[in-house]
């Protein structure tokens, strides 16, 4: 696989908080601790204000002078380019007062595509090429979801898809476990709805793992649209449901839910982890899937222990 | 193939619901610690002779602990760090009645550990300098001849006996270095470069480099930004730890405001044509810090900055 593949890291491991992680100095430590393991990418994750300096690309601006300045740096670091960026579109975004937006909404399409803008264009200059997206809202904030909301949700991402395809970067759909699209039937159709030329699939394995999907039947069946991956591990599957209940952002993804689980997400190979790893990675090989395996390791409570881990992982297990 | 390899001097700490850990109680925190620092690029470990009691209840002997590394990426156990707390009534290298018990506890170590092909039996060579001061050169001889018998010794496991000097060390000035290495055995005595040990005592340690390259067998690489400029190698009890000058001496490679100019080190490496080993420690980073992101960081510099000058 070397040669095809790339290895990259999330950084938002750094930033449990909104005021974690705002100095330049945390910034190259971190770089430096993921360029140390031997990966060479990393993906940055959409944030608002002035305690987001890696938020977004004004941000950075602002903090490192230019993209070029802050791909420089990088590079210098040993870290090839930002390979992706997540976002998600419900969020609020203080610099364009928006209190988050819905893709849901067929009057929000023209805005979330406009604010996508500077992303893609970033990530085109740093060498990028997928901007991950939340597809849908949270389960217990979408609620039903007939096959008109699909449509529209669809439509919105053919729309963003198109404004980005220019650039050369790529929207790539990522299910988070709370996400309404982590269901078999609505990923189907979502998936179904929206054009393969505009829209991929990311493939997070903890995520999908939590709610109760396979990752590796999700690649099996989805193999043509996976353009980007996410490796995590995780111990549990939330067969209670607790994901799909009111407010299981802070419920169950930061309290625990009703097992008190003090961490949902581990770096790969983690004794207990449910993640069948090497069966993905003979799949991604098979298909000579030409990508970044983004390795991420949020929750945890030492990044650089993780980062080391996951490194080890990749080099020793995976044989990346 | 490089000229240099790189090897990690454990002093670990790992995070645990019960606080900080080291590896040798628990198998798991001994897989992570493995997996981390072969992560960044290390092929060997150096560690405390003691350990053998713990390594050798976890693996069955020191020979499986050893394999265990290989299957995880790390080559050999290349160094020891004799732990003796020295004593003038029972072991202390200036009290010349104590060489006898120096030599044979240092034998039945050894012994131990004669299934390896270990490189380097590093030693402080004198006592805490509080407890020998003053420092007079016939306890320097002393000391030079306890080495002698211990190097002697050693070389018949096929293991060099390589003299490191702490900061708090009673041969720590670059006179008294001098005279220690010109009173001992070439054939048995080494010299072990610890760069911020001697930085933090006001001797620069690429200078000392040049001074005994012919007799230097090894190196830790860490970082410092005091200069110990109260006496602190003096201070009682400890001078490492306890000393009121500060809570932290050591930092690894790279750090801010770093005061070991290491790509100076690494040209004269080169000039003198070094190969072999190079251990990088950074022992009490968890003050203050995190044993994983410091050993990170040290790599990242040890591959990005200095493997540009020698490799």
């Amino acid at each position: 696989m070397t040669g095809t593949i790339r290895l990259g890291y999330a950084i938002s491991q750094w930033k449990p908080n909104f005021d974690d992680f705002t100095r330049r100095e945390q910034h190259v430590r971190a770089l430096k601790v993921i360029a140390a393991c031997g990966f060479t990418g990393v993906e940055l994750r959409a944030g608002t204000g002035r305690w987001d300096p890696l938020g977004r690309p004004a941000s950075i601006a602002a903090s490192y002078g230019t993209a070029s300045a802050f791909a420089g740096l990088l590079r210098q670091i040993g870290i090839e380019t930002v390979c992706s960026w997540y976002f998600d579109p419900g969020e609020p975004i203080g610099e364009e007062l928006s209190p988050g937006r819905s893709v849901l909404d067929a009057g929000d399409h023209k805005a979330i595509t406009e604010s996508v803008k500077p992303f893609a264009e970033f990530l085109a200059a740093a060498g990028g090429s997928r901007l991950v997206v939340r597809p849908l809202p949270s389960a217990w904030q979408a609620g039903r979801l007939d096959a008109d909301a699909i449509a529209t949700a669809a439509d919105g991402w053919n729309q963003v898809g198109a404004a980005t395809a220019g650039l050369g970067v790529r929207v790539s759909l990522h299910a988070d476990c709370l996400s309404a699209a982590a269901d078999a039937k609505i990923l189907n159709a979502l998936l179904a709805a929206t054009d393969p030329a505009l829209a991929g699939l990311t493939l997070d394995t903890a995520e999908l793992t939590l709610a109760g999907l396979d990752p590796v039947a999700v690649y099996q069946r989805y193999r043509d649209r996976v353009d980007h991956v996410h490796l995590k591990d995780t111990r549990h599957v939330d067969e209670a449901g607790e994901r799909l209940r009111p407010h299981a952002e802070a419920a169950m993804l930061q309290a625990g839910g009703a097992r008190g689980v003090g961490r949902w997400f581990y770096e790969c190979g983690t004794p207990g982890g449910l993640v069948d790893f090497p069966a993905l990675l003979r799949e991604l090989r098979a298909d000579r899937y030409p990508g970044w395996l983004v390795f991420e390791s949020e929750q945890t409570p030492n990044p650089a222990r993780s980062v080391m881990l996951n490194g080890w992982y990749a080099r020793h297990v995976l044989r990346c | 193939m490089s000229d240099l390899k790189w090897s990690y001097m454990d002093h670990w700490r790992a995070d645990t619901p019960r606080g900080p850990m080291t590896q040798y109680g628990s198998r798991r925190l001994m897989d992570d610690f493995v997996k981390q620092i072969s992560a960044v690029g290390f092929e060997g470990l150096d560690m405390f002779d003691f350990q053998v009691y713990g390594l050798t209840q976890m693996f069955g002997s020191i020979s499986k602990y050893q394999e265990y590394l290989q299957d995880h990426g790390i080559t050999k156990i290349v160094n020891l760090f004799r732990g003796i707390m020295y004593d003038p009534r029972v072991a202390d290298p200036h009290v010349r009645e104590t060489h006898d018990e120096i030599v044979e506890s240092t034998r039945r170590m050894l012994g131990m550990w004669e299934d390896l092909q270990i490189e380097n039996l590093i030693v402080m060579p004198a006592s805490l300098y509080a407890d020998t001061a003053p420092v007079t050169k016939d306890k320097i001889r002393a000391a030079a001849e306890c080495w002698n018998r211990v190097g002697e010794m050693s070389a018949g496991f096929g293991v060099r006996t390589t003299g490191h000097h702490e900061f708090f060390c009673a041969i720590r000035t670059e006179e008294d270095i001098l005279s220690f290495y010109e009173w001992t055995d070439p054939r048995y005595v080494s010299f072990f470069c610890d760069t911020a040990q001697h930085c933090i005592a006001g001797v620069d340690p690429v200078a000392l480099y040049l001074r005994l390259h012919d007799r230097c067998s090894g190196f830790h690489f860490k970082d410092t930004r005091l200069v110990d400029t109260t006496q602190a190698f003096a201070h009682r009890p400890d001078a490492e730890l306890m000393a009121p000058q500060t809570a932290r001496w050591f930092y690894e490679m790279g750090t801010e405001g770093g005061l070991v100019d290491f790509p100076r080190l690494m040209r004269a490496l080169k000039e003198h044509q070094f190969t072999g080993w190079i251990t990088v420690e950074h022992d009490k980073a968890n003050i203050g810090g995190d044993y994983a992101e410091s050993t990170a960081l040290s790599m990242w510099y040890a591959k990005r900055v200095l493997a540009e000058i020698y490799a």
